[in-house]
């Protein structure tokens, strides 16, 4: 029994080698950028600028995270990034979720120009939307403030959010939400109580989007940030790393490291989430 | 633009199912509460992108430069701006560029990302994870930390892939300045945009893959479909809303892509790389001439809904059935 | 109807919400010292000679306080064109002689015509005082000059047996080839070092771009200009200097810290960028002005350097006067002229880097001096540089006179847009 089985497994394994090797390619190609990024912020120095590459150094230092974190002004502009980059998110995620949930679970008239036009509000030029936004915030007092870049990442970000969360609802059967009405809930306990624990998930993972979206923001940082450098952020401050850590690459990478850090976690432990809900959403829509 | 508030607004809307059971029974509230849903949204994107994009076409139909950015007082010249665009050879060959930039990308990406679904589908449970994992890293990296590491990795002396490359024999590869060349610059531009871009299709279109119900597939091969033929009449169909809205953002992103074009090359050497975003950006930011940049811009929003008509269409038909 | 009303007034509620954010800001006028910003550049000076400033200056005036600001180099076109359009913009910003054209056109910034003969302005260097001088109003005020040199490698020299420095193009050559080996690199030139392109065009007799009545035009496929051009790829050829891309990236200074170059082109406080990264090299390094064709004169050369501006939107013009009086007067360009080896704004000065090996090659070359062509619109040929462009492509290997009579087209487009 046992020499059948495998036999059985070798025989699944030889045919099964094109497969896995393609697999393996696919690894490699995807996260070797991501691989020597990270690699490069913990090798010695010695061994970053190689004529001939070091693709498995021979110790690890944590000396270039230092040079990184010891630069002028990174915990300040870390932390505007992060204050920024999370009002965003949740002020997209709230009023995006009133207006999905209208969209899946309501019938009104004007509803097909509503979804329209989120759609269309995906094409918007932003780069465009520069100057008018400049002058805008000028006039209305709004220049040189956090609050301005948070408002504007939001609608950045706001139709995307509309539009994934729109999906993750339609996803979910609005048949429990309708069973749960019947046992005497209203409707916005029904959807508090079984609804949204299902769509939490979903929300952190749209949410990711957003997350990374105002967290590379550059040209409206740049340019509506102009006399309170306090108030400048990471991308701004990192816009041009040979600038900040000259020649160091091990510093720039390990700047780099700390800058995808926080998305590349959140993204690992999530990503299936967001992929099932817009799958879902759509194949039913 | 037909906004909800004013469609509504001319006639009161059916009775739809509103909070059947809220505390106010008021018929007129009920069928409110949808448009206070929305509210917020309508109110976000009127302000902050309607009116700005107002003021972006308002500018396209003015002499604005950098003094009247200062100044504040800008002429109206009515429709020169465009006539003087749409007069520079460069527009042609920029809109020319930008649709085969377009085209390429979403190709590749869509080819490479439906092959890495299908793939994915077919893995022993430990190979998907580790496969995912990679496509999960290239996916979430911030923009600006993988472009450095492009720009590193291409780099034209120490760089790893001109090492590669002289050593699997290409020996002309040696020193290779790769953003020297307009056929190169684009390649390595095209490269950092699908690499960035497969993941979230292929990752999509897995997971849609997953709602495909293994039954069809059984009773497909037992009537004694071959692979192509399942592929074609079972999975293609369930894939197809999935694909066309993967398909349609994949468009947009890539049409509109500009950071990777404009940290890379800046849109050179020699405007090679130049796309419409890139355009409209040296015009405004480099020459100052932000009505000519305007006026480009409304250009590209123009020419991308054009190029998304069928889309929309199909859309605006599926919810009218929903 | 009801619910367009609705809407349009959220939106009105909206907007007031916005607009409400805004009062209450910026009114440092209080009691304390009032706030002077100062917008200079990245590298210009050192944090030493800043600090001393400040100190110096806050003590001579005691309501005011100096918050001087570092700016970075990218994206700094969008962040002065924001500064000055804006409501609250920065008292003294620091523009390169290249750029201040377009900022003095703009209308946004304060006319200092007025100021001219207290500053002593008759001598200034013209390369600094006509960009900035629009109409016959003064709008950048003269701050420093600086102009290229080669910094060479004393120890490399001595190993290969140099003896004397060169003096004309065709002994520079010479020169070059025989420090080029394995281990040292003749000189590191990046191919993108457009500066130093421009004087070579300018020693043959050539030029960037010409206008003699109307329209601009680039003219960098006259057969002078080519002639500079097919010098700088001889010189590019004996060192490893990247084609493609400038002295900035990587940061010459620092590649030459690395020991293994034997000289590059740089103005003279290169030397001390160098020193800071590599103290192993003080006392190391020399300098000798760019060759020329003829034994007798030094090459010509690019007088790079800045001015100071005030905007229009400034809230404290007649401070931030005050700091360019001091700035720009005698005490601290002596200062900034010895600490930093710049040329100082006035020619009268120029005594005080006399007995200094670095500044006085520079200033040999200083006679030599050149700017770029006098235009508001010459900001945005460096914006999208389609010099460094035709420089690279004709590093490798692209047809020159094709690239070159390409490149002229882009730069009179451009100028004349």
């Amino acid at each position: 029994m046992s020499r059948g089985m495998s036999r059985g497994v070798s025989r699944t394994a030889r045919r099964r080698l094109p497969l896995n090797a393609g697999a393996a390619l696919v690894f490699v190609l995807s996260a070797f950028p991501v691989y020597w990024m990270i690699l490069t912020a913990f090798k010695p120095t010695p061994e970053i600028q190689a004529e001939t590459p070091v693709f498995w150094p021979s110790s690890l230092t944590l000396e270039h995270f230092a040079t990184a974190a010891r630069a002028d002004g990174f915990a300040q502009f870390w932390r505007n990034s992060l204050l920024v980059t999370l009002t965003c998110v949740v002020l997209a995620l709230v009023v995006a979720l009133g207006a999905a949930y209208a969209v899946a679970r309501m019938r009104w008239k004007g509803r097909r120009a509503f979804v329209l036009m989120v759609f269309v509000a995906q094409v918007a030029p932003w780069e465009a939307l520069l100057i008018p936004m400049y002058v805008i915030a000028r006039d209305t007092g709004m220049l040189d403030r956090l609050p301005t870049l948070t408002l504007i990442y939001f609608m950045i970000t706001l139709p995307f959010t509309v539009v994934t969360l729109r999906s993750f609802l339609t996803g979910i059967p609005v048949e429990l939400e309708e069973a749960a009405r019947v046992d005497g809930c209203t409707r916005s306990q029904a959807f508090r109580r079984v609804t949204f624990p299902l769509l939490a998930p979903g929300l952190v993972a749209t949410s990711l989007f957003g997350f990374i979206t105002a967290w590379n923001e550059f040209a409206f940082a740049n340019m509506l940030i102009i006399k309170n450098q306090d108030d400048r952020t990471l991308p701004v401050w990192l816009s041009s790393f040979s600038n900040v850590f000259g020649t160091d690459w091990g510093a720039t990478m390990a700047a780099s490291t700390l800058f995808a850090l926080p998305v590349l976690l959140l993204f690992l432990v999530l990503q299936h989430r967001v992929a099932a809900g817009m799958a879902g959403g759509a194949v039913k829509g | 633009m037909n906004r909800p508030a004013s469609a509504a607004g001319a006639r009161p809307g059916p009775p739809g199912d509103g909070p059947a059971r809220g505390r106010l029974g008021l018929r007129g509230l009920r069928n409110l509460w949808p448009y206070l849903l929305i509210a917020p949204t309508v109110v976000g994107a009127v302000l902050l992108l309607g009116y700005p994009l107002v003021r972006n076409l308002l500018m396209s139909v003015q002499e604005y430069g950098m003094g009247e950015l200062i100044r504040g007082d800008a002429p109206f010249v009515g429709l020169a701006n465009y006539w003087e665009i749409l007069s520079d050879p460069e527009l042609w060959e920029v809109v020319h560029r930008t649709l085969w930039w377009t085209g390429l990308n979403v190709l590749l990406i869509m080819v490479l990302g439906t092959l890495v679904a299908l793939m994915l589908e077919r893995l022993g449970r430990v190979m998907r994870i580790v496969v995912t994992s990679g496509l999960v890293l290239a996916w979430a990296s911030p923009v600006i930390a993988t472009t450095t590491v492009f720009q590193w990795l291409f780099a034209s002396r120490l760089g790893v892939v001109n090492w590669a490359l002289t050593r699997l024999g290409f020996a002309s590869f040696e020193n290779f300045s790769w953003t020297a060349n307009g056929r190169a610059a684009f390649v390595v531009l095209l490269l950092l945009v699908v690499w960035q871009s497969v993941p979230f299709v292929a990752i999509t279109l897995h997971a849609a893959l997953l709602t495909v119900p293994a039954e069809l597939h059984e009773s497909a091969r037992l009537d004694g479909a071959g692979a192509w033929r399942i592929f074609r009449s079972v999975t293609l169909p369930i894939l197809r809303p999935v694909f066309g809205l993967v398909l349609c953002l994949e468009i947009i992103w890539v049409f509109r892509c500009f950071v990777q074009i404009w940290a890379v090359t800046g849109g050179g050497p020699d405007r090679a790389t130049t796309t419409l975003p890139v355009h409209a950006y040296r015009i405004a930011q480099s020459l100052h001439r932000y009505d000519l940049g305007a006026a480009v811009s409304t250009l590209t929003v123009l020419l991308l809904l054009a190029v998304l008509i069928p889309y929309l269409r199909r859309m605006l038909r599926q919810e009218a059935e929903e | 109807m009801k619910i367009r009303i609705i809407a349009g007034l959220s939106a009105l509620a909206a907007a007031a919400a916005l607009t409400s954010c805004s009062s209450g800001s910026s009114s440092d006028e209080g009691d304390g010292p009032r706030r002077i910003t100062v917008w200079i550049m990245k590298d210009s000076v050192t944090d030493d000679f800043l600090a001393r400033f400040t100190k110096d200056f806050e003590k001579d005036h005691p309501g005011l306080d100096l918050d001087i600001q570092i700016q970075e180099w990218n994206g700094i076109g969008e962040k002065v064109t924001a500064a000055l359009a804006g409501n609250d913009a920065p008292d003294v910003i620091e523009v390169g002689n290249t750029q201040v054209a377009q900022y003095a056109a703009s209308g946004g910034v304060k006319d200092l015509s007025d100021k001219v003969a207290e500053l002593k302005g008759s001598d200034w260097l013209p390369g600094l005082a006509e960009p900035g001088r629009i109409d016959g109003k003064q709008f950048g005020i003269p701050w420093y000059a600086a102009n290229r040199v080669v910094i060479y490698h004393k120890d490399h020299f001595a190993k290969a047996g140099v003896k004397e420095l060169p003096k004309t193009r065709d002994e520079w050559i010479e020169v070059t080839e025989k420090l080029n080996s394995d281990t040292v690199q003749g000189i590191y030139l990046p191919g993108q070092n457009w500066y130093t392109l421009a004087g070579f065009v300018w020693e043959d007799g050539g030029d960037l771009a010409v206008h003699t009545q109307g329209p601009w035009k680039g003219s960098l496929h006259t057969p002078e200009a080519l002639r500079g051009m097919k010098f700088y790829k001889e010189l590019q050829a004996l060192g490893k200097g990247p084609r493609d891309s400038d002295e900035a990236e990587p940061p010459q200074a620092e590649v030459f810290a690395k020991g293994d170059v034997a000289q590059m082109i740089a103005v003279p406080g290169g030397a001390k960028i160098i020193e800071q990264a590599n103290p192993g090299l003080a006392g190391k390094l020399g300098f000798f002005p760019v060759p020329g064709n003829t034994a007798g004169k030094p090459g010509a050369t690019f007088t790079g350097g800045s001015d100071l501006i005030v905007p229009e939107a400034s809230a404290h013009q007649d401070a931030a006067y005050q700091v360019i009086a001091a700035l720009a007067g005698d005490t601290w360009q002596r200062d900034m002229a010895r600490t930093m080896s710049y040329v100082p704004n006035r020619t009268s000065l120029a005594s005080v880097i006399q007995d200094n090996e670095g500044t006085a090659a520079m200033a040999a070359a200083a006679a030599h001096g050149r700017a770029t062509p006098n235009s508001p619109q010459w900001a945005a040929v460096e914006a999208a540089n389609p010099i460094k462009e035709y420089m690279t492509a004709v590093l490798t290997g692209q047809d020159m006179a094709k690239a070159a009579r390409k490149a002229s087209e882009d730069i009179t487009k451009t100028l004349n847009s």
